[in-house]
């Protein structure tokens, strides 16, 4: 009898002694498979810099234009790349805030607002090149835009909308709901609550999802090689003619953003073009990081000037 | 009243112009479905080309005018669920380790640093893959690999690109496990790892299932970073996941430039482009379903 | 021309972008007299005015925009734009007519049906020679025609059957529908095809890809324009005992060569056309000459030979 118990105590504590192991192997694999993950991290993010540092750095990189024989630069892909990243905000964020109030305040619980929302899943879903595609027939060829800084923005528009509609209807959201009742109690419309009382509270997450979906709206490429161009511009800074293709300002000129240079530079290599990569894309992943930084910055920013009020 | 109307009026206009803003967005996306649809069926309705051979046709040789689109769909299908392979066990593996085992790490270093991941555009891993991960394969194989181009490259590349939104999304998942459950399992003398492997993760499953699926969605429509690292090879089948090849994006981006819009090669292209929006469609057809089934099983 | 404008105008409406409206209501205003300013006109002398785009082949591109860059300066308000897109974006944009000149490195017939070849007028610009390249580790020298189209079906595999040290043979092909790969497999081939179980190592989009990768991988062989020839890590070949020189293709000797062509329309909106004229015949001129030799390509005028766009060669 005693033994038996004993038996089972030991049996028991062998079964306990296993769990207890296989326990911390578990725990150890995902700690190693963790420190790996950001090992990588580290790692990619290192060698780009290592890589391209010195070339980004190099004087007159960013400031000359890329057929500069002594030090070939990137001048106007960076403009291209910040001006078509503005016309995109400029198209993209009054639609997704239109469309964003629609979806939380309005819509009715119907099978338009359904199709609405599965509309704007389908867009972000998309790949990239097919949306390219369709803007290389739609906005150059049937709009008759041409391959210009106008197609490619809305292409980027195409991209920009999901995630805007999406951080912007989940910062609507998240606005206390006595918030939006005590308005309405005050005889408020909705219209006006939402324009009073419910975008300035949402403000702070409206902006920091802006800033963050920029970053991402800038590193894209593979929409904008067919509709806003992969040539190299040339710029004119000093043009006052708004139609010619050297006007900086011109919505209707091809433009080559940083992500397509580096993109054309890869897949039409010239001697010594490895070098301007490295540097474009370490110019790239620092406008990225920075705007990642910015958005965190400006919400906090906000909402503390907001509290304070 | 005459103070009623004025109100009444400013709600239809609020009404109206966010209304035409979600219109405007829906009709983008129905024209360009429609367009896709159009311009891709052209191939099959005008062109005369049998959707038979275009599918299952093992060569894709413009100049001969042979469109057999299985290279590239064996390509996309290969580099996608390759790359999920690689991320998944990655992905999930870490997901745990920052929900279950350390929580506060998890949120104030971890996720920092998979979102870092999240935003380097996809040229930049395109850059890293062709300079970087291309010349590791060719130096691994040697000749078996001459150009380090292919599947496998391909994959690698997909795989770093996709773990972020992998790992992200699964995250979500496992915290949105109620606590409840972990107690309830705890109590019962569970280890840590038996209550992750058989409560949380069971519990979890279909929003991981999700997480995987929008994962393979970003692989399956990548563009520049698999043309840049794949090798770009059409005409015939791949035989090996060292042998270059092409998927649907690759050859896309490669042949629009090539070719003269209204040609039967134009539209086969447009063909290719039609099966890349079919696949979005069905990933997020497939993305309800589980949603729809998890609703259910959760009551 | 007023079609674009409209939709200009829709769009302004339509979105109100402060900025695009302050832009385009300046530039309205100076599109007006430079439109009035080249009607009509064209005689020498008077200032050229008008802005014209030019899209299309790639591997001419850089002479092209040395080209403009000559051509701006000289004549100060015109602009040309100059895109990529390959030469069938080039060629299919000039004949709808959305760009003034469609850059091609193959005869529109090859590419463009018999409707929409109505009205384009073909400008060869300059020649463009090609040959074959192989990584500098490749101990041949010499290849005939017949084993370089041996080795582009796939029948010869192996550098030994060619004299040199046993090896595979890796061919890098261009991706399908380049115009350099054209122009070579219409030299080469003679009108054959490789067998569907012959496969390259890889197909590249560009001569540089083409030359990066023949420099990094041993026993590699592909073609490039001459201006490409010029890089470490890769070496020329002669073909049947030839150099593949600007001589010998004038002579007719090096027969692997084309034309790079600038098609316009017949009917060009006569805004632009006189820009468009003097652009062209700019590209053609004496002074610009040396440049077009500087960039690796054959200027026109010394050609004793020419090709019709069947590919058959004749006395100039």
């Amino acid at each position: 009898m005693a033994s038996e118990k004993n038996a089972r105590s030991v049996a028991l504590d062998a079964h306990v002694r296993r769990i207890d192991s296989q326990d911390k192997v578990a725990t150890g694999v995902l700690a190693v498979i963790v420190g790996l993950v950001m090992l990588l991290v580290v790692a990619i993010i290192a060698y780009i810099l290592v890589r391209g540092a010195g070339r980004a750095l190099t004087p007159g990189f960013l400031t000359n234009p890329y057929n500069d024989e002594v030090v070939p630069g990137i001048l106007y892909q960076l403009w291209d790349s910040f001006y078509m990243l503005l016309v995109t905000l400029v198209i993209s964020v009054p639609i997704s805030l239109g469309a964003a109030i629609f979806l939380v305040e309005y819509a009715p619980d119907n099978w338009v607002t359904s199709a609405a929302k599965t509309a704007i899943e389908t867009l972000s879903s998309l790949p990239s090149i097919v949306v390219g595609m369709f803007g290389s027939l739609f906005f150059v060829v049937t709009l008759g835009w041409g391959i210009s800084i106008l197609a490619g923005a809305c292409a980027l528009t195409m991209f920009n909308i999901p995630i805007l509609v999406r951080t912007i209807q989940q910062a609507l959201e998240d606005v206390p709901r006595s918030q939006r009742d005590a308005a309405l109690a005050m005889g408020l419309t909705r219209w006006e609550t939402t324009i009073n009382v419910l975008l300035p509270a949402a403000m702070p997450a409206i902006v920091t999802g802006i800033v963050l979906s920029a970053g991402r709206v800038f590193g894209e490429a593979a929409a904008l090689i067919f509709t806003a161009g992969s040539a190299p511009a040339r710029l004119n800074f000093t043009s006052v003619n708004f139609l010619s293709p050297t006007n900086p300002f011109n919505i209707f000129r091809p433009a080559c953003s940083l992500a397509v240079y580096i993109w054309r530079l890869t897949s039409e290599p010239t001697a010594g073009s490895t070098e301007i990569v490295w540097g474009t894309a370490t110019v790239l992943l620092a406008c990225v990081l920075l705007f990642n930084l910015l958005a965190r910055l400006l919400g906090k920013l906000l909402s503390r000037r907001l509290t304070a009020e | 009243m005459a103070n009623l109307m004025p109100k009444r009026r400013l709600e239809n206009i609020g009404l109206g112009v966010t209304g035409f803003c979600v219109a405007l967005v829906a009709l983008v996306v129905v024209t360009l479905i429609f367009m896709v649809a159009q311009q891709g069926l052209t191939t099959f309705f005008v062109d005369g080309l049998n959707p038979i051979d275009f599918f299952f046709g093992q060569n894709w040789i413009p100049e001969q005018e042979r469109y057999g689109a299985l290279p590239m769909i064996v390509g996309s299908f290969a580099v996608t669920l390759l790359s999920t392979a690689f991320a998944l066990p990655v992905a999930i593996g870490s997901a745990i380790f920052v929900v279950e085992v350390a929580p506060s790490f998890g949120r104030r270093v971890f996720q920092p640093f998979i979102e870092l991941l999240v935003g380097i555009p996809s040229v930049v891993y395109g850059v890293l893959g062709l300079y970087v991960i291309n010349a590791l394969i060719k130096a691994i194989f040697g000749d078996a690999a001459p150009t380090g181009a292919g599947i496998l490259s391909g994959s690698l590349v997909l795989a770093i690109m996709i773990l972020p939104t992998i790992t992200t999304l699964s995250m979500d998942a496992l915290r949105a496990v109620p606590n409840q459950y972990r107690e309830g399992s705890y109590a019962l003398g569970c280890t840590r790892w038996q209550t992750t492997w058989h409560v949380v993760l069971k519990s979890a499953l279909p929003s991981l299932m999700t997480a995987v699926i929008l994962g393979m969605t970003r692989a399956f429509g990548e563009t520049l970073a698999v043309q840049m690292v794949i090798g770009g090879v059409e005409r015939s089948m791949p035989m090996g996941l060292l042998d270059p090849a092409s998927t649907l994006t690759a050859a896309l981006t490669a042949g629009l430039s090539n070719a003269v819009s209204g040609s039967v090669y134009y539209h086969a292209l447009w063909s290719l482009g039609l099966i890349l929006l079919a696949m979005s469609l069905i990933f997020i057809l497939i993305i309800h379903l589980i949603g729809r089934k998890g609703a259910k099983a959760n009551g | 021309m007023s079609k674009f404008d409209l939709s200009r105008r829709q769009f302004i409406g339509a979105f109100g972008a402060t900025a695009a409206l302050a832009g385009l209501a300046a530039c309205n205003g100076s599109t007006e007299p430079a439109a009035e300013g080249t009607e009509g006109e064209g005689t020498e002398g008077a200032a050229l005015v008008g802005s014209i785009s030019c899209s299309g082949a790639t591997s001419f591109q850089p002479l092209v925009e040395k080209a403009r860059d000559a051509f701006q300066d000289a004549n100060p308000d015109v602009s040309v734009a100059i895109s990529g897109g390959g030469s069938g974006q080039g060629l299919s944009q000039v004949a709808e007519g959305s760009v003034q000149i469609g850059r091609s490195d193959v005869f529109a017939e090859e590419k463009l049906e018999a409707d929409q070849l109505e009205g384009l007028v073909d400008n060869q610009v300059c020649i463009v020679g090609m040959g074959p390249i192989v990584n500098a580790d490749v101990d041949v020298t010499d290849i005939t025609t017949e084993q370089l189209k041996g080795i582009f079906l796939g029948e010869i595999t192996d550098w030994a059957d060619l004299g040199g040290t046993a090896g595979t043979i890796q061919v890098i092909q261009r991706e399908a529908g380049s115009g350099t790969r054209a122009t070579f497999e219409a030299a080469v081939l003679g009108g054959e095809v490789a067998p569907d179980s012959f496969r390259p190592v890889a197909e590249v989009d560009s001569s540089g890809t083409v030359v990066e990768q023949v420099a990094a991988t041993a026993g590699s062989i592909s073609y490039v324009a001459f201006n490409y020839m010029e890089n470490d890590g890769i070496k020329a070949l002669t073909v049947d005992g030839v150099e593949p020189t600007q001589e010998n293709v004038e002579s007719g000797d090096f027969t692997i060569w084309a034309y790079e062509h600038m098609y316009t329309r017949e009917d060009e909106d006569e805004s632009t056309a006189a820009v468009t004229k003097a652009f062209i015949e700019f590209m053609l001129s004496d002074d610009f000459a040396a440049t077009v030799v500087e960039e690796g390509f054959i200027p026109m005028g010394d050609m004793k030979v020419k090709k019709d766009a069947d590919g058959n060669v004749t006395a100039a």
